[in-house]
């Protein structure tokens, strides 16, 4: 067994309950193991003390035995242990030190102290092995999100680990990126790498799952595959409204170069719950920042609210839009505070209570913002949104990196603006998400491939 | 402003020779008195600059900031020079014009602060032509690695490469949270509209670097990273790098001489 992990028990300092309890778990070589649970279920802490950051990063309480590849992260710097486990986060950005790919790529290998030689050669099979050799050159921050993905994966095959730990590597990818992955996981594999895969979104995955294990609350339990169906529908709302969005022709671009958006007709009526979907670097974000007024047309015609190629200014308050990054719209010191910062501004009037209530945030709200889980803080940034009552609202990627329970609000949030008679207009590149919308429309290298209304 | 790719012979040059030369220029801009001496320096490097061949958006940047800089300088070094003596060649505020003059000592420009003025503006805009050619031409990781091979504790290098790679995100993400607040309808008006800005754009963008920072470390931890590591790339002293030394010395020497007040 390549990892034996007996009645094993840890908790973090300052909490009065552990993050995981009695776990007993093996794996062996050529495995795949996926993890599921919600956010806080134990799935980061489990893979945590697998690679040595527990305890020697974060150090608790713990009891009971890990043991990895015959020894114990415990005993053994994380830097011996990264010999043999290597890990991928979630966040890429946070995982590429160096200006170009070839140099992020040897970084690990450099910190190993191999002789030039070894890097040299590890640095290229790697890049080979996972696609990357054309792009060697490039500068780090010009690669797209499942670029940037498959480079943290190859710095790390590069250090040549027996053990992978992938803590949701996939939750920014679209499509492409989640296939592309897919065969990423089935190369290691057949190299006989152990793999022990963290994941809310697993579907696509499951022909190469072994084994299956679920947390909740830091336990194992037995596990259950998650329902398809789509509860959250607002399939056939909106078609017979008036028009509140309109483009005609409309071309977006940045400073230089081809616009991203080019040639784009759609009309959006009322009470309509529109999905953008498509691939990263398509165009739906730069359409959805438009719509807001916070990107200028470079030609045609868009209309918002009656008005024609709106600044962000004349829209404010009536256009709500969300951030990717919920902590980026979070500013001030209290739950409730967030929620009345739009309307005190606005100067209107808006019953908090109600959106603390409709929220599930009645309980924490006068936590700090930053204090709350990052499902929560979404959907706190969504309310805080909702509070100032826009006649539309944009959400980009608004079901990131949500738990189920999160979905769950998340989405009665909408379903009460919806009935209120607001607009919903959000980009996603889940298929779960986008299924809910009563329209989809696709969108590919800037233009609109299609255009479904669902009823 | 950051590296552009070209090949001329100052980008072909070790970093380690950009370090020594940018030394030997900083001791320059101290140690010149004279306009003269200062003209002349300021010549050499800017030719060095246009020599580096810069893109037209970075030219037309570095003309901004010296207008700036000049305009500035000579302006309040004329107004407000303080040692003797001193001509005025324009008298604003006179001193006896009652409280006024009493209370500002009398208001006027004065001839030598002007010329003052020029020489330290002088010593800006050389300062800011050499630090924009050094950034220029100089792969950051190489400059870095130079840093190292003349003595810089690698753990400092490490610091100062992964600020570099991470800085523009964070200016990114400030961008992004000016645009939140304005769509939360935050508007900007004067002096106090600035402060509530800032009140509101500090928190966020602090947690959230912080807690970025905790990623990095975490991913640095699991990369193996120590503070020590073997370097694949190398630098190479070649002899253009000698000569290009000799040859800074020399022009080094020769300005401190002859403008530097030393004869």
């Amino acid at each position: 067994m390549m990892i034996r992990i007996e009645n094993f028990t840890f908790a973090y300092p300052d909490s009065d309950k552990p993050a995981l309890e009695n776990i007993s778990l093996e794996a062996a070589k050529g495995e795949l193991l996926l993890v599921r649970g919600k956010s806080g279920s134990g799935k980061s802490t489990l893979l945590y003390c697998l690679n040595g950051i527990v305890p020697h990063i974060f150090n608790g309480e713990y009891s009971g035995r890990v043991q990895v590849n015959g020894f114990s992260p415990g005993d053994i710097s994380i830097r011996e242990i990264s010999k043999t486990v290597g890990t991928v986060f979630q966040n890429c950005d946070s995982q590429i030190f160096m200006m170009r790919v070839e140099d992020d790529v040897a970084f690990g290998c450099e910190n190993l102290r191999m002789s030039k030689d070894e890097i040299l050669r590890r640095r290229d099979e790697a890049l080979k092995v996972m696609g990357l050799w054309e792009m060697r050159r490039k500068e780090t921050f010009k690669l797209s999100g499942g670029q940037k993905q498959r480079l943290a994966i190859s710095a790390i095959y590069a250090m040549g680990p027996k053990i992978f730990l992938l803590d949701e590597p996939t939750t920014d990818l679209d499509q492409d990126g989640r296939k592309d992955f897919f065969n990423i996981l089935k190369q290691l594999k057949s190299e006989g790498k152990l793999i022990i895969l963290a994941e809310h979104q697993y579907e696509g995955y499951m022909p190469l799952v072994d084994r299956i294990v679920t947390l909740d609350n830091g336990r194992v339990v037995p596990s259950v595959y998650a329902s398809d169906g789509h509860p959250d529908s607002f399939q056939g709302y909106g078609s017979l409204a008036d028009i509140i969005i309109s483009c005609k022709d409309l071309c977006v671009g940045y400073e230089k170069g081809e616009p991203v958006l080019k040639n784009i007709d759609i009309e959006v009526r009322r009470g309509e719950v529109v999905a953008l979907s498509g691939r990263n670097g398509s165009g739906k974000t730069t359409l959805l920042k438009s719509l807001a007024g916070i990107l200028r047309p470079s030609a045609g015609c868009l209309t918002v609210l009656e008005k024609v190629n709106p600044r962000l200014e004349t829209l404010t308050g009536n256009v709500g839009f969300l951030f990717q990054n919920p902590d980026e719209q979070l500013f001030t010191d209290c739950v409730e505070e967030e929620i009345a910062f739009g309307p005190r501004h606005l100067g209107k009037e808006v019953d908090i209570e109600k959106y603390l209530h409709i929220s599930g945030l009645y309980d924490a709200r006068s936590s700090h913002p930053q204090t709350l889980s990052r499902g929560q803080r979404q959907v706190l940034a969504v309310t805080s949104i909702l509070a100032m009552e826009p006649e539309i609202l944009l959400l980009d990627e608004p079901t990131t990196g949500l738990d189920e329970t999160n979905w769950g609000r998340l989405f009665s949030l909408l379903h009460q603006c919806v009935k209120e008679g607001k607009t919903v207009v959000f980009t996603t590149h889940n298929r779960k998400a986008a299924g809910t919308a009563s329209r989809i429309i696709h969108i590919d290298e800037g233009k609109i491939v299609s255009d479904e209304i669902r009823k | 402003m950051k590296f552009v790719n070209r090949n001329t012979l100052f980008h072909r040059l070790d970093p380690r020779t950009k370090i020594a030369m940018s030394l030997m220029c900083a001791c320059l801009i101290v140690v010149l008195r004279t306009p003269e001496g200062l003209l002349v320096l300021f010549s050499i490097l800017l030719a060095t600059f246009f020599f580096a061949r810069p893109p037209v958006a970075y030219v037309k940047t570095l003309m901004y900031l010296m207008g700036i800089a000049v305009i500035f300088t000579v302006i309040s070094q004329g107004f407000f020079y303080y040692f003797e003596p001193k001509t005025s060649i324009l008298t604003i505020v006179p001193e006896n014009w009652g409280w006024i003059g009493k209370m500002t000592g009398g208001l006027a420009i004065y001839r030598e602060g002007l010329i003052y003025g020029a020489v330290q503006s002088l010593r800006l805009c050389s300062a800011m032509v050499l630090s924009m050619t050094i950034v220029m031409t100089t792969y950051p990781s190489d400059l870095i690695l130079g840093l190292e091979r003349i003595g810089v504790p690698e753990k400092v290098g490490f610091v100062v490469t992964v600020s570099i790679r991470f800085l523009p995100a964070i200016i990114e993400e400030a961008k992004r949270i000016l645009i939140a607040q304005k769509l939360r309808g935050l508007s900007v008006k004067g002096v106090r509209g600035g402060f509530e800005v800032m009140r509101y754009l500090l928190p966020p963008l602090i947690i959230d670097s912080l807690r970025h920072a905790r990623r990095i470390a975490l991913a640095a931890a699991v990369r193996a990273y120590t503070g020590e590591r073997t370097h694949i790339r190398t630098l190479r002293f070649s002899r253009t790098d000698w000569i290009a030394v000799v040859i800074s010395t020399f022009i080094t020497l020769f300005l401190v001489f002859f403008y530097g007040g030393l004869l």
